[in-house]
């Protein structure tokens, strides 16, 4: 078995260019699932009627079903449903004009939402009703008691599980190259393509992964142990 | 674009997809054995190995874990062949698919399993095997009898989740050429000339949904069927 070693270095570098376009998925993903994903969780924990019913149907169906199918289905339906909107609102714009990483956002923010609410959730019922109680009988408002006082201690909890979902979603991404989207994988591919070294290529990206993800858990992990110094871990 | 959606043709598409679901389900099944073999000596060797074996157990996992399904799945499919023919001179070029796919996600499930079975391990107190052993148990009695039995209690729910994981991830399987309920999806699309593509990926996404709540469902049952005679501290 001989790799050609040459293309593997040449590849690595085209393919480190997709680490910014993976890595904005990830953020404005979770940027812009966290606030949904918390008023989700919130509706469930207060058990809002109806809200919480179909924050359950949500969730479950994100849970239940392949990422790979949710990117299809929204890759197929998105583009003709906003031609519709253009037409509508007489607006000029070719939808194949629209960039594909704003269906990528759409379909990673969708997912991630579902996962953070449950992640969200948890974290929150891990902070006693008491907390929000003393805050308000000190007069803090609800808004205020919940910013100072529970998300605080709610975030700490939740900041491995959220190490979780980051990288889960960062591999997530690795699926964007089905929306045309260049990020490393794509990148990648399409070096393979041309001279069919497509075993050299997945080595590369495969590289590329294990190094962008285990930073990012390091990155959790060093966060986790400066954000939880208050908390003395329990007599043993 | 002009086509208009027809909703009939999800329901006329689930019959054709059906008998492919025996594919995906055998893939699961044979993951799940092949992949808690291994997962087993991973944790085994986590948990009681010497310190090269536990430092390789855990290096194993955290690349698995950082590495994207579809990822190790082409280096499975790209680089075996390449690696069979160039060590041991075994031309796999025939070989069925299903092989390639086995192989990719037992490596995966592996990893998870390993997690799975350690931190259940780690939750059964340690005075449950000293207490069996006093009363003249073996050591292996004292394991199977005795703590295994908790263990698997415990595990359930992390397995039930990496289950539908698992299931989930096999969705990915048709990209090497594998003709399971999504491949057979994709093959419908394409003898339509592209046509009903969002009707079939609908289909398919509510065949993928019911698997999985049927999945929950049944662990859920079996969960607390195994506990009932658990009292812990939240018997609230």
């Amino acid at each position: 078995m001989t790799l050609n070693t040459e293309f593997m270095l040449e590849t690595f570098f085209i393919a480190l260019k997709g680490i910014p376009v993976t890595l904005s998925l990830a953020a404005i993903s979770l940027l812009l699932a966290s606030p949904a994903a918390f008023f989700m969780a919130i509706a469930r924990i207060n058990r809002i009627k109806g809200l919480q019913k179909a924050v359950t149907v949500y969730v479950s169906f994100v849970r239940g079903t392949p990422m790979i199918l949710q990117i299809l289905v929204i890759y197929s339906l998105l583009p003709s449903l906003l031609n519709q909107l253009f037409m509508n609102l007489n607006l000029k714009i070719n939808v194949f004009d629209v960039n594909p990483i704003l269906y990528a956002y759409i379909v990673f923010t969708l997912n991630t939402a579902a996962a953070l609410s449950e992640v969200f959730r948890s974290a929150l019922q891990t902070v006693s009703i008491g907390q929000l109680e003393a805050a308000q009988s000190i007069g803090l408002s609800t808004y205020k008691a919940y910013t100072r006082i529970v998300i605080p201690q709610a975030l700490v909890v939740a900041l491995p599980n959220l190490g979780n979902v980051t990288v889960n979603l960062i591999k997530g991404t690795s699926l964007a190259f089905m929306m045309t989207v260049k990020d490393i994988t794509a990148l990648a591919k399409i070096e393979a393509s041309y001279g069919y070294n497509y075993i050299e290529a997945y080595i590369v990206i495969f590289f590329i992964y294990i190094i962008l993800c285990s930073g990012v858990q390091l990155a959790f992990r060093l966060l986790e142990k400066y954000l939880g110094g208050y908390r003395k871990p329990a007599a043993g | 674009m002009t086509r208009p959606f027809e909703p009939s043709f999800i329901i006329e598409v689930i019959p054709q997809l059906l008998p492919f679901l025996g594919t995906t389900l055998a893939i699961v099944t044979g993951t799940v054995l092949f992949g808690s073999m291994f997962g087993f000596i991973l944790a085994r060797a986590k948990i009681r190995g010497r310190k090269i074996s536990k430092l390789l157990a855990d290096l194993y996992t955290a690349i698995i874990r950082a590495t994207p399904s579809i990822v190790l799945l082409f280096v499975v499919f790209y680089g075996l062949p390449e690696l069979l023919l160039g060590t041991i001179g075994i031309n796999s070029n025939g070989y069925n698919k299903v092989f390639f796919v086995l192989i990719a996600f037992s490596l995966q499930f592996a990893a998870v399993m390993s997690e799975v079975m350690r931190s259940a391990y780690g939750s059964v107190d340690k005075g449950q095997y000293e207490a069996a052993v006093s009363i003249g148990l073996s050591e292996r009695q004292a394991f199977i009898r005795i703590v295994l039995p908790q263990c698997i209690v415990v595990a359930l729910p992390n397995f039930a989740n990496s289950l539908i994981g698992l299931l989930k991830e096999g969705a990915l399987a048709y990209t090497i050429g594998l003709t399971d309920i999504m491949g057979k999806g994709i093959l419908i699309i394409g003898n339509n000339y592209g046509a009903y593509a969002l009707e079939t990926y609908i289909a398919l996404t509510a065949i993928y949904w019911g698997i999985t709540l049927l999945i929950e469902k049944s662990f859920h049952l079996t969960e607390n069927h195994l506990s009932r005679g658990n009292k812990g501290i939240s018997a609230s």
